[in-house]
């Protein structure tokens, strides 16, 4: 099998445009929640949420976009894309080549137009502009025509552990072959759909979220975009590279739609599973970005997985969603990103808002920004539908 | 690289595989074909469960218990275009109608698309690689390029795969806007005669046992090829330069065609590259068009291998043969998406 090298990044979310600025707010422990500014909603003004403070029109003049039918969700990805390819150096040909991959992933896909899908949906004669565009395909598509794309290509949505799996299968398609290289990553913006979704199962926080903290009262939602590109090691030369991708594994909790099991049996395959594919012990981790979502069932049998891979030694943990909320499916590839800053900076960011560990666990995250050693980063996404996955970064 | 086929099962308009003859074709309504969901479902299923399952995840289910009940599996692979778009609609009708009030999340949960394989994966109590495509008309071609994957680095393992898409009244709407449906009314046994553009509305499951187990097996896949341009001479190169060399052994091109005058060349230009003893088939009459229809086409194509006979009303050219050995399905998906997936008798491969 060959050594996976991350040789490019491009990042846009809450905490900044790019890796930078995204790498100095982490250090400074900044928080980018705040209340929903830019949907009209019931909530807008009140609910806490990690937004990109960049009005979608603008966003568009930034781009030099003027086609009427890109939604938001495709901008974020248009510029995390744009930024990824850059900075690993691909020409407009590589990018082109049948053996460039480009796997995308999303929850929400064009649906952050949630009124809009509902006049479509309805109307009688004439559709807007958008009728192309809801769908979770919609997003890779526009970017595979913009820079006709000729490698595979492919959406995944496994809920909130999107944007993992597609770091995995792009992995994948060159362990086996099927291309040279991938850019892999996800997307999600805000939408009233998946705010009144989360919020109907009574797992929004009304406060800045606090994970892993025994008064959490649920999450934030975020919004973002990550891609990475991934190259084989012999491939790359002189290239600058990040990290290596050196484990994963996808697991199942087969327990309930919503919710993780008691002992937290799929978050802690999908652990082990990465340390496996890895060749490492659970002692060799440095540090574990978790999924952490401030939920009371989440961060309770996250816990209880951690308790049950680590046993008496538990690394330094930390959540990022305290930081920009969850981000759905784009959280995978951001916090693949944050994962990588761990590494290559040799620092760990603390978790936001922790005062008091839960009784049943007794687990409390890296409150205050360190200075580490870190070799080996486990990243954490579990999603709806017992969707779990872990990525497994590694200092070069 | 390719994998076996061991057991497969389809719910389709023409039935499910239980109940399905492909000679007598049941006919289109109101230019949709509806699959005909098998009646013992809801005595499988919890009924508390069954009632609140969309229905992408009933086809798939109709599909995929019978395999559940037949094999263990190391992992569920699902392609779906579209899945969950009939309950986020209607989780939108209520955002919109409650004025974004206390909702239920009843239709949220089941809205995200991988609901499917996660049903899939709690009613067998696997806790294996799952994973949900969404990308489009490639949405079962990528679960299927990742089965073959996963079976390249585990020999022992056998995966659950599948491509599911349902017709919602919402979807079906942005549709027909859109112009991917036909504006006249037509039966799905004139299809293929008509010349304006649109096809006819489609859904289906189909679910395949796949692992590296030469026997017993029915059918092997040899390769799965996809490719995006909305150009038919892209098209055309693309498939000389994967699989020139080995088209002359091709006995049965497997058309996608969907009577949308719109993508007849695509499906044209890939039958002029086939040797002329070929015999072209298509299948879309029987299906109608949905992102994951090459899902039905993998079943199709495995049925006339193990039968070794093709259906009334499915060859557009060509004799009858003595034996078919080699089936390329092609689908093209609204002009931009393209595929092909080789299957073959079994026998032929030495692995």
């Amino acid at each position: 099998m060959s050594t996976i090298f991350v040789t490019g990044i491009g990042i846009y979310s809450p905490l900044g445009a790019d890796l930078k600025s995204n790498h100095l707010a982490l250090k400074k422990g900044i928080c980018a929640i705040s209340p929903l500014e830019l949907i009209p909603s019931f909530y807008a003004k009140k609910m806490p949420v990690g937004e990109i403070k960049e009005e979608t029109p603008s966003l568009k003049e930034k781009l030099r976009i003027t086609q009427n039918n890109l939604t938001r969700t495709t901008l974020l990805a248009l510029k995390a894309f744009d930024d990824a390819v850059h900075d690993a150096h691909l020409t407009n040909n590589v990018l082109a080549s049948k053996s460039t991959a480009f796997i995308n992933a999303s929850t929400v896909g064009g649906m952050c137009l949630t009124d809009e899908l509902y006049k479509d949906a309805n109307a009688k004669k004439e559709g807007s502009d958008y009728l192309n565009s809801y769908d979770l395909g919609s997003v890779a598509l526009y970017i595979q025509e913009r820079y006709r794309l000729q490698g595979i290509i492919n959406t995944i949505n496994t809920a909130c552990s999107a944007s993992a799996n597609a770091i995995m299968y792009g992995a994948r398609l060159i362990q086996h072959g099927f291309a040279e290289r991938a850019i892999v990553g996800g997307v999600d913006s805000l939408a009233k759909f998946t705010i009144n979704g989360f919020n109907s199962l009574q797992i929004l926080s009304d406060e800045l979220c606090r994970p892993f903290d025994a008064n959490r009262k649920g999450l934030n939602l975020g919004e973002g975009a990550a891609f990475l590109v991934l190259e084989k090691e012999k491939n790359i030369k002189s290239k600058k590279a990040y990290a290596q991708l050196s484990g994963y594994c996808n697991a199942n909790d087969a327990f309930h739609p919503s919710s993780i099991s008691e002992n937290a049996e799929g978050p802690f395959l999908a652990m082990q599973g990465a340390l496996h594919k890895a060749g490492l012990q659970a002692q060799d981790i440095s540090f574990v970005n978790t999924h952490g979502t401030a939920t009371l069932n989440n961060d309770e049998t996250e816990s209880m997985a951690l308790l049950r891979l680590f046993t008496k030694k538990i690394p330094l943990f930390a959540s990022t969603k305290s930081n920009i909320g969850h981000t759905l499916g784009a959280a995978g590839a951001i916090e693949a990103v944050y994962s990588i800053l761990n590494i290559i900076k040799q620092e760990a960011y603390p978790s936001l808002h922790f005062t008091q560990p839960i009784s049943k666990t007794g687990l409390s995250p890296l409150t205050e920004y360190k200075k580490i050693s870190v070799n080996h980063v486990l990243s954490n996404s579990f999603g709806f539908g017992g969707n779990c996955s872990s990525l497994l970064f590694s200092k070069i | 690289m390719g994998c076996y086929i061991h057991q497969n099962n389809c719910v389709s308009p023409q039935g499910n595989s239980e109940s399905i003859d492909l000679n007598k074709l049941h006919l289109s309504e109101n230019n949709t074909l509806k699959a005909i969901e098998p009646d013992w479902l809801p005595k499988e299923i919890p009924l508390a469960m069954y009632r609140r399952m969309g229905k992408a995840s009933r086809l798939a289910c109709g599909a995929a218990l019978p395999l559940l009940k037949q094999q263990h599996f190391n992992g569920v692979l699902v392609g779906t275009g579209y899945g969950g778009l009939e309950d986020c609609v209607k989780f939108l009708s209520q955002i919109i109608e409650y004025n974004e009030g206390r909702l239920t999340p009843t239709h949220f949960v089941q809205s995200t698309s991988n609901a499917i394989a996660s049903q899939l994966a709690f009613f067998s109590g696997n806790k294996g690689h799952n994973c949900t495509h969404t990308h489009r008309g490639l949405a079962f071609e990528n679960a299927l390029l990742e089965a073959l994957m996963l079976l390249k680095e585990n020999e022992e393992h056998n995966y659950l795969l599948g491509g599911v898409d349902e017709i919602s009244t919402y979807q079906h709407n942005i549709d027909f806007l859109t112009g991917w449906h036909k504006e006249e009314l037509v039966s799905n046994a004139h299809l293929f005669s008509t010349s304006s553009k649109g096809s006819l509305a489609g859904e289906g499951a189909a679910f395949f046992t796949v692992n590296n187990q030469k026997e017993k097996a029915l059918a092997y896949v040899k390769g799965v090829y996809t490719f995006h341009s909305a150009c038919a001479d892209d098209l055309s190169s693309f498939l000389k330069e994967t699989l020139q060399k080995q088209l002359h052994e091709v006995d049965i091109l497997l058309s996608g065609a969907c009577g949308d005058n719109r993508f007849a060349a695509f499906y044209q230009i890939i039958e002029n590259i086939l040797p002329a003893h070929t015999v072209i088939i298509r299948y879309k009459h029987l299906c109608g068009e949905y992102a994951t229809s090459s899902s039905f086409a993998l079943w199709l194509a495995c049925y006339i291998l193990q039968t070794q006979k093709i259906p009334t009303g499915m060859i557009k050219k060509g004799e009858p043969k003595q034996a078919y050995k080699n089936i390329l399905i092609h689908n093209t998906f609204r002009g931009k998406q393209h595929s092909f997936i080789w299957l073959q008798t079994p026998n032929l491969t030495t692995l």
